[in-house]
This record gives structure tokens, C-alpha cells and sequence, in this order.
């Protein structure tokens, strides 16, 4: 049964089709690939996955319930998380708090509660916290000890992705969303984030859907590659087949043209 | 965890820190004394007010300070930690005010005890914040800011008008706010056999509940919704995207700021015992927006010091000799920032003052109808600037003048970067604006404080955003 | 039912003076809206300060006893240019003063300086002139009975003088938005300030452009207030600001033609309001008017729906 499943979606704004009739697919425990040029429409994927847009046409369901109609928080809830092509983290507060913040739709305290400090709300409170610290930890030494109570403009952007995804992670996902986690890194750091996104597959067990313009993080770790070009599915399959595929190799490059003589 | 070592942006914070003056020490000391401790010191301190005057006024003026605390906490709940600006906040403190005053008057016949109208009360103001608040929730910032004003206006018009309503099933028309007259006569707060009657039970009630509150603030900032919140305010689609119903927790930001106005309210009623339309004008609109902001949006002390400066600062206002010496030690504390080394400082202020004296030698011996000896002042400092300053007999109106010549004249000041031409310039400006000072300012308080409210704001803005005790705030616009 | 018919035509001038006037105002708040996204709260000041600027001329030019000094046409027109003249140049003071150092922080800060502004030029006027009301001898520049007796409403030269010049205002700027270089720059700006910039535009003259005009038709509704509604105050800023910018959003915020359309749109229920409804409660009905458009269309009437990438 697949975890995610896009059946025939069409989105427009205006008069222009972002995208067109997709039918889509994520297995549990995989990590699925979009690419396709700049406008192709992968964003706007995520964006009706997450209930940010809500498609003209077609269905999307997720764990085999219907996500159409839902609230994006709602959505998180269901089990899908995600980060952004341009960082949306929370500046002004510290590292921990922007992934205790995301720890919401999973905890319950209720204002009784919190008004009054009830032993179950503390006990709730520090649960968060080791949880963010966890999460945290996923990656290694950098967003530890100190970094805890820094603010989040403070971080270099390197770390702020990665707080990204922490904050993501702790909303207890299945599916992972990713949006081009190794924008702006040198070839170190894209090394570094393409092994920790296996690491999220293989440790964490998230499924994930990736857009990602760099083919090296995509050959490391995709199980399978879905190539859009101005909202069309174009190609389908492994990451050979796709990145062979001359529809594909014609959408980045441009067709050939032959010189005809007169 | 030292593998990458303490990064340059850590270095450079602490190294600003040992470089600030012993203030900012001070300040950190303070810091260091755990919360709750802080909280019982300000608390204890605050009850001892009433032990070391008999003086009813200053009593009520503490008391007003403690009540515009409180309205501004809930202001800041709203504006400061959900980022919601809502600038028809005081139409709920009014609204609180009126509905105890309907309920516990002579005015309705209705004498409900204060046990059942203040939870009622509560209830229904948080009831139109959130009709409120749901009806803008789908707006832009700043429609959102428009549609609470046009609210708080209404506000105004319907209690001024609404004295003959017909009502079905009544004969005649039924007036339920008073009108200009407002409601008088309200009954007092009374639990337990007890009735408040003097100004120092109601300043210890308002304590009371002041205490109350910043606790319930504070727990609430420091759960999932004030986390919530707080990530609402610095992205609110971020917010949504992690899960957090923003949707929710707006309604809740504002239900529970227009509780906390219409509880104010209430209490409020029963303290002065009356309510009109003007209390809940637009003017305690800006003075409440001024509190939270001069304090620093977010920042619970700093809004209660906020309230305090706002709130006692038009008060000294009032007294002449005492304002004199606030307004020239005012504008020398200014004057010492901005003007550096100090010799620079020394020259333009003795070419002010030998110069304003010269002025007046001149005119006197020219033209000795231009200068009126006026009553004299109580004060040392009075006397001496009425010796030095020209009075002439139309005060007033070269008052005005003299008013219209300063205001562009310090704006320009302000802005240009020629110092020479800005030291010099300064002095014939810092002789009129004492000239404006004891011929108008001085003489009209409460306008007075109205135009130093203004230019407080846009200072403010300008100069230092996050107030006296906010956080500096990165944004990405 | 037949009262409604009777009185129409009456109401529907009145709407329509009324309307000519928050236009006016609502133009300078889309303008600068478009070219800022700034609320100028102190926008309703500006138009108050026109009123008295316009009474100051006419009290010069009219005196108390004695002929005029000078032909009525001739005063009004001097009145009018020195509003525009003298409010154009505050609005650029305001934007110099209070906006400009602002530009590159978060929108809050500008919002709450327009509010500081707005209530200092208040209580400055208060403290210098006085709480009083000031009244316009608009009957010593007009006479109150030259009308025009249309059906069973009379139009009055009054109100006639107020919707002609308040609609060549509009044609003017219109022109100026569609027709010239400036107008040009200006829709650039509001549309993407930076890349205006890039493409060569010079931003800042644009913004002190924009405030100037903005001001200067402000200041034009402030004497036309004075003339047909004769009473100024300290504070009429304050309630004729919030109707202009009603009128703005209802227009659709940003939008010029908007701002023409949600002026006299709102000049219209408001005559209705008080002419049929009750005239205490008029404000209350035209704050309903604008939280009905905008939930029902919170981009306002004309306005576009913004597009934001995520």
C-alpha cells in the first residue's frame, strides 16, 4: 500500500497550469527523487501535499485517507513533515525552541494545565525537551551544548538547513519532505547532508520525497526518480533511467536542433 | 562540546558585554536573582506604597499604574507574542466597564453581586474578541489593524448613542448606555461581606490581580502555546506547515487579551464608580500601545515598566516646577548623548545662555515693552529661567510661533551631518524651545503630554525598536 | 416607500459630495499603500491641516467687514493651491522625518510612527490653534442659494464646485498614473521596488512623489471639507482618515481607480445611512459596509489578488 499517493492532480493559478494530470507515488521507507528545471512545478507539489494549495482536480491521499480539504496543520499531524526551498525557521528564538515550537501537534497539554503547572504538564515540558535534544543530536556536535540557546539567526546557513530538517523530524513524521536540503552548501556539506538523508531512511525509517537540483545527492541515495518538466511527468524509474532519458535530458539542456542546408 | 570551539558570534557577544558601562552590570546582577524572588520583591514593594503615604492621590496614581498594567499585558499578549495588531483593544476594556456598570447599578436596576457579574463579564468580552478576532482572522496585518480600529470607534459612537433603543416586546424605547452621561453610581466590588470603598482597598485588589496575571502570563508563555505563539508571530506559515493550528491560536490570543481588558474594565467601573464614553478613547488606545512598546513588546518587566514611566510621568507633568526640571534635565541627558567630547557640549550650552541673556539685555533696553515680569516661580531653577527668558506680553500666541519655528527646525537638526552648521544652529533652537516650554508647553499638561507621547513613538521606532527591555528583533521582510 | 423615491436624488448628490471627498482622501492612502505598503495613519492629519490652511487664506482674503479682497473664484483657487502646496510639502516632511528611517524595518515600526505622527500634528494644531471649532464662510464665497434645481433634489453650486473639482483631480492623476514617466515609475515601485531600482528607477523621488501627491489631494479635501461642510476641528483628521482608508480597502488597497470606486461607493451608503437610516448611527453603517467587503472579498472590489510564492 503506498504512503503517499497522488492520483491525476491538476493546480492552476490563473491562467497557467502548474501542474498537470500527476499521478504519483511514495513507498514506506523510501526515498523518492523530484527534479525537472526551474518552474517545473515540483514546489507547488509540496505545496498541495501540505495543503498550502488545494488542487483544481484529482486526489491526494496519504496512509490511505483523503488529505483534500484538510488544514496544513492538520496534515503535519497526519504524519507528513517538511522543510522549505528559501529557510522559514522562527529567527528570533533559539535553536531548541524552534524544535521544541514543532513538537505541538504531538503533545496535549490543555490550558488547565498549563495555567496551573500540573505535575503532568511538567512532566509533558521536559519530555519536548529531551525529545528536541534528540532530534538535535541526529547531527552530531553542531547544533549541541551552547547552540541550544542561541538564537536562530545566529546559525550559519549550513546549520540553519539542518535545523530545518531537525524541526521537521520532530513532528514524528512518515513522510519526509524535503526541498533542495543541499541549496547553497559547498561539496563538503552536500556530501555530509546526502549521507545524513540516507541515514534518516535507513535509521529513522522515514519515507522521503526529495527535490533536489544537485544529480550527486540524488545518485547517492534516490531508490527512484520522477523527472517534471512545466508540471508533466515526464520520466519515471531509476536514477539511470531518468537521467538518460532524452525528454529529461531535452527539458534541462534544450533540443538539438539539426542545421538544415537550403 | 568544544570539537568546533566557541564560535566568533559567541566571542563578539561577550566581548560587547565586558565593554558596557557598569549599568548594564547592574542590570545582569539583577538577573541572576532567581525569578520568582525578582516577582515577591516587586510584589512586597508595590504593597508597601499604601504603608508609606496617607496621601490618597498618590495612592490612586499607583493604583492607576497597577490597573495600566495589567490592561497593557493583555495588550502585549495580543501584539507582542501572537504579533495580532489590534487597535480596538480598549473598545473590550470598555466594554467591561459597561457591562459591570449594567449589571451593578442604579442605572438597569440590576444589582448583581460581584461574584457572578465579573466571571460574566470575563466571559462575554472574550466572547466578542472572539467574534471579533474570527471575522479577521482571514485578513492581512494590516487590515486586520484598520478593521479593530473602525471597531474601537464604534465602540465610542454606540455608547454615546445608543439611549433610546426599542426593543421588542417594550413599549418605550430603552437606553442602555447613558450617553454622554455615561452610567454613575456603580456598586463597588464586594466578596465575602467585604466591600471596597477606599482607594487603598481597591489599589491592593488591582495588586492582587496584577500578581494574578503576570503568573498566568508567564506559565502561558512559557508552554506550547507561547512557543506557538511566538512562532506565529515570527512566521505564521512556517507555524502552520509544523503543525500548530494558527487558526486557534489567534482566536485564543485575542479572547484572552479582550478577557483580561474586559476583567480591567469591570474593576475599573467600580473603582471610579462610573463609566463614560470618553474613557475608552482612542488616546488610552495609543497610551497603552506606547506602554508595551517603550517597554519592549514581549517582555513581561518590561512592560510593567512601561506602564510605570507612562502612567506617573503625566503626573509629574501636571506639577510646574517639578515638570521644569524634567523637561531641562530631559533635553541636557539628550543633548550629552548626542553631543561629543564634552567641550562641545559646554560651548553650545554656555552660547545659549549667554546669548539668551544678551538677547534679553538688548530688547530691554530697545524695546522695554516687550518684556513682562511674570508671577514668580517657586522654584530656584523657575525663577532663574525667568530672569533669563523674554517674556513678552503676548505669550501665547509668540508662543506658537515660536512653536512652529522649532518643530522643523529640531527636525532639521536632527538630520543634517554639517556639525559646524549643527552647533552652531542648535543654539538659537535650544533658546526657543525653552521659550516654547514656559510660554506653552509648561502651561498646557495634558496636551503637552499628548505631543510628547507622539514623538516618543517615532523616536522610538527610529532609535531603538525593542524599547527599554524588548529583544533586538531580526526580521526578513 | 414613496419617501425612498422622493428623497433619492437629494441623497444621491449628497453621497456623491460626500463621496468626492473620501475619494480624494482614499487616493493618497492607495498610493502610498501601493508604493510602501504603509498605512499613512497620518494621512487624515494632512487633509485636517489642508481644512486649515485653506481657512487661513480665506480668513486673510475675506475680511470681516468690507469687500473681499479679492474675486471669489480667484480666493478659492488660492486656496486650493496653497492646501496643495502646503500639504504636498508636509506629506514630504512626514515621509523624510518619520518613514524614511524606517524603510528597511519590519512594517510594524513604520505603522506605529504614522501613529506617533498622526497624534502629534494633532495635538500640535490643538495646542497652537485651540480645541475649537473654526467655521468656513463658505456662504460669503458662494452663495448658498446658487443652485440648480434637478427633479426634486437640488444641487447646490457648493456641492457642485466639490464633486468638479474632486473628479478633475482624479482625471488629472489618472492621466499622471497612465499617460507619463513618473506614473510609469510609480506602478513600477508598487509593483517590485527592487527591481524598479535595478531597472533605473529612482526610487526615493518616486516615494517623495507619490507622498506629495497623495498630500497635495488630501489637503484639496480638506478646503472642500471647509467648504461644504463648513465646521474644522483638531481632530476631524482622525474619523475622515479611517473613512478614507474604508474607502481605499474597499476599492481594493493600492488600486487608484479602486480608491475612486470605494470613495464614492462609501459616500453613498453613508448619505443613505443618514438620510433614510439614522444619521447617529452613519459610521456604524459604514464600518459594517467595510467588514462586509472584506469578508466577503478581503482583496476589496478591484483589488488584485496577491500571488505569494512559498
Amino acid at each position: 500500500m503506498a504512503l503517499l499517493e497522488l492520483s491525476n492532480v491538476h493546480k492552476h493559478f490563473g491562467g497557467l497550469l502548474v501542474v498537470h494530470s500527476l499521478f504519483l507515488t511514495v513507498q514506506p521507507g523510501e526515498i523518492v527523487s523530484l527534479i525537472g528545471p526551474n518552474g517545473a512545478g515540483k514546489t507547488t507539489v509540496f505545496n498541495l501535499i501540505t495543503g498550502l494549495y488545494a488542487p483544481d482536480q484529482g486526489d491526494i491521499r496519504f496512509d490511505d485517507s483523503s488529505l483534500l480539504g484538510l488544514e496544513p496543520h492538520q496534515i503535519t499531524q497526519r504524519g507528513i513533515g517538511r522543510t522549505f526551498q528559501t529557510l522559514r525557521l522562527f529567527l528570533n528564538m533559539s535553536v531548541l525552541e524552534n524544535v521544541m515550537a514543532a513538537a505541538y501537534g504531538r503533545t496535549c497539554a490543555n490550558l488547565a494545565q498549563i495555567i496551573f503547572r500540573t505535575p503532568g504538564f511538567r512532566h509533558e515540558e521536559a519530555h519536548i525537551r529531551a525529545l528536541a535534544e534528540e532530534k538535535l543530536a541526529f547531527f552530531g556536535e553542531r547544533l549541541q551544548g551552547y547552540r541550544f540557546d542561541q538564537p536562530a539567526y545566529s546559525l550559519s546557513y549550513a546549520n540553519r538547513r539542518r535545523l530545518e530538517i531537525a524541526r521537521a523530524m520532530i513532528t514524528e513524521p512518515k513522510l519526509l519532505l524535503l526541498d533542495e536540503p543541499s541549496a547553497g552548501m559547498n561539496p563538503n556539506e552536500t556530501q555530509e547532508i546526502t549521507h545524513l538523508i540516507g541515514q534518516l531512511r535507513d535509521q529513522k525509517g522515514y519515507a522521503i520525497l526529495l527535490i533536489e537540483h544537485d544529480m550527486n545527492v540524488i545518485a547517492g541515495i534516490s531508490d527512484r526518480v520522477i523527472a517534471l518538466d512545466y508540471g508533466l511527468k515526464i520520466a519515471e524509474g531509476s536514477y539511470h533511467d531518468v537521467v538518460t532519458n532524452e525528454q529529461v535530458i531535452e527539458a534541462y539542456l534544450g533540443r538539438k536542433h539539426e542545421i538544415r542546408s537550403r | 562540546m568544544e570539537k568546533f570551539g566557541r564560535d566568533e558570534w559567541v566571542a563578539q557577544i561577550e566581548g560587547r558585554r565586558k565593554a558596557r558601562g557598569p549599568w548594564l552590570r547592574l542590570a545582569e546582577q539583577w538577573q541572576r536573582v532567581p525569578l520568582g524572588l525578582r516577582f515577591a520583591l516587586f510584589i512586597i514593594l508595590a504593597a508597601a506604597v499604601p504603608l508609606a503615604t496617607d496621601n490618597d492621590y498618590v495612592i490612586r496614581v499607583a493604583g492607576n499604574f497597577v490597573l495600566y498594567s495589567i490592561l497593557a499585558l493583555g495588550l502585549n499578549l495580543v501584539v507582542g507574542y501572537a504579533g495580532l495588531l489590534d487597535l480596538g483593544y480598549v473598545a473590550f476594556y470598555g466594554l467591561g466597564g459597561y457591562a459591570y456598570a449594567y449589571l451593578s447599578s442604579d442605572f438597569s436596576g440590576l444589582h448583581w453581586p460581584t461574584w457572578a457579574s465579573i466571571p460574566l463579564v470575563m466571559f462575554l468580552t472574550a466572547l466578542v474578541g472572539l467574534l471579533l478576532g474570527s471575522t479577521s482572522l482571514r485578513l492581512l496585518g494590516d487590515y486586520l489593524a484598520i478593521v479593530t480600529l473602525g471597531f474601537g470607534q464604534i465602540f465610542v459612537q454606540l455608547t454615546n448613542n445608543m439611549t433610546r433603543i426599542s426593543l421588542p416586546g417594550r413599549a418605550e424605547p430603552v437606553d442602555l448606555t447613558g450617553g454622554p452621561n455615561g452610567i454613575v453610581n456603580i456598586d463597588p466590588i464586594s466578596f465575602l461581606g467585604f466591600s471596597a470603598s477606599t482607594v487603598t482597598h481597591y489599589y491592593y485588589l488591582l495588586l492582587a490581580l496584577l500578581a494574578l496575571i503576570l503568573i498566568v502570563v508567564y506559565h502561558l508563555n512559557n508552554s506550547r502555546v507561547g512557543r506557538a505563539w511566538r512562532s506565529l508571530r515570527e512566521d505564521e506559515l512556517a507555524a502552520e506547515a509544523m503543525g500548530m493550528p494558527t487558526r486557534w491560536l489567534k482566536l485564543l490570543a485575542f479572547a484572552i487579551g479582550a478577557g483580561i481588558a474586559g476583567l480591567s474594565g469591570s474593576v475599573f467601573a467600580a473603582w471610579q464608580g462610573n463609566v463614560f464614553p470618553n474613557n475608552f478613547d482612542v488616546t488610552l488606545l495609543i497610551l497603552l500601545y506606547t506602554m508595551v512598546i517603550l517597554g519592549g513588546m514581549g517582555s513581561l518587566p518590561g512592560v510593567v515598566m512601561g506602564a510605570f514611566i507612562l502612567s506617573v510621568m503625566p503626573e509629574v507633568l501636571r506639577e510646574v516646577e517639578l515638570s521644569r526640571y524634567l523637561f531641562y534635565g530631559g533635553m541636557l541627558f539628550v543633548l550629552a548623548t548626542m553631543i561629543r567630547p564634552w567641550p562641545r557640549l559646554v560651548l553650545v550650552l554656555v552660547g545659549v545662555l549667554v546669548g539668551g541673556y544678551l538677547l534679553k539685555l538688548a530688547v530691554m533696553a530697545l524695546w522695554p515693552t516687550l518684556v513682562t515680569t511674570p508671577e514668580v516661580a517657586s522654584s530656584f531653577l523657575g525663577r532663574a529661567l525667568q530672569a533669563w527668558l523674554i517674556i513678552p506680553p503676548q505669550a501665547t500666541l509668540i508662543g506658537n510661533l515660536a512653536f512652529v519655528v522649532v518643530v522643523p527646525s529640531l527636525l532639521f537638526l536632527s538630520r543634517t551631518r554639517y556639525t559646524i552648521v549643527r552647533l552652531i544652529a542648535l543654539i538659537p533652537t535650544l533658546y526657543l524651545l525653552a521659550f516654547v516650554w514656559e510660554t506653552r508647553l509648561a502651561v498646557e499638561p495634558s496636551i503637552t503630554r499628548l505631543l510628547l507621547l507622539g514623538v516618543l513613538l517615532v523616536v522610538l521606532m527610529i532609535y531603538r525598536p525593542q524599547g527599554l527591555l524588548g529583544q533586538r528583533r531580526v526580521e526578513i521582510i | 416607500m414613496d419617501l425612498f423615491w422622493a428623497q433619492l436624488p437629494q441623497q444621491i448628490i449628497n453621497g456623491l459630495t460626500l463621496g468626492a471627498v473620501y475619494a480624494l482622501i482614499a487616493l493618497g492612502y492607495s498610493m502610498v499603500y501601493g508604493v510602501l505598503q504603509l498605512l499613512n495613519f497620518a494621512h487624515g492629519d494632512v487633509y485636517m491641516i489642508g481644512a486649515f490652511i485653506g481657512f487661513g487664506i480665506m480668513t486673510a482674503l475675506l475680511p470681516d467687514k468690507g469687500d473681499p479682497l479679492l474675486a471669489s473664484p480667484l480666493i478659492i483657487l488660492l486656496m486650493l493651491m496653497a492646501a496643495i502646496l502646503g500639504c504636498g510639502v508636509l506629506g514630504i516632511g512626514i515621509e523624510w522625518f518619520a518613514y524614511r528611517p524606517l524603510r528597511s524595518s519590519p512594517r510594524l515600526a513604520a505603522l506605529i510612527s504614522a501613529l506617533g505622527v498622526s497624534f502629534f500634528i494633532q495635538n500640535a494644531i490643538q495646542l497652537t490653534l485651540g480645541a475649537k471649532f473654526r467655521s468656513y464662510r463658505g456662504d460669503a464665497l458662494i452663495p448658498p442659494t446658487l443652485g440648480w434645481d434637478i427633479g426634486s433634489a437640488r444641487l447646490s453650486a457648493v456641492r457642485l464646485l466639490t464633486i468638479a473639482v474632486a473628479v478633475l483631480m482624479m482625471i488629472g492623476l489618472t492621466y499622471l498614473v497612465r499617460r507619463t514617466r513618473l506614473g510609469r515609475a510609480m506602478r513600477a515601485v508598487a509593483l517590485d521596488r527592487e527591481a524598479a531600482a535595478m531597472m533605473g528607477v529612482d526610487v526615493d523621488q518616486v516615494i517623495v512623489a507619490t507622498f506629495f501627491i497623495g498630500s497635495a489631494l488630501a489637503g484639496v479635501a480638506g478646503v472642500l471639507t471647509g467648504i461644504v461642510f463648513t465646521r474644522i476641528w483638531h481632530s476631524m483628521g482622525f474619523t475622515a482618515g479611517l473613512k478614507g482608508f474604508t474607502a481605499a480597502v474597499v476599492g481594493g488597497i493600492g488600486n487608484i481607480p479602486g480608491a475612486m470606486l470605494g470613495g464614492f461607493l462609501l459616500g453613498l451608503v453613508e448619505a443613505f445611512a443618514t438620510g433614510f437610516i439614522s444619521s447617529t448611527y452613519k459610521d456604524v453603517i459604514a464600518f459594517m459596509v467595510l467588514v462586509l467587503v472584506l469578508l466577503i472579498r478581503p482583496r476589496g472590489l478591484l483589488g488584485a489578488a496577491v500571488l505569494k510564492k512559498v
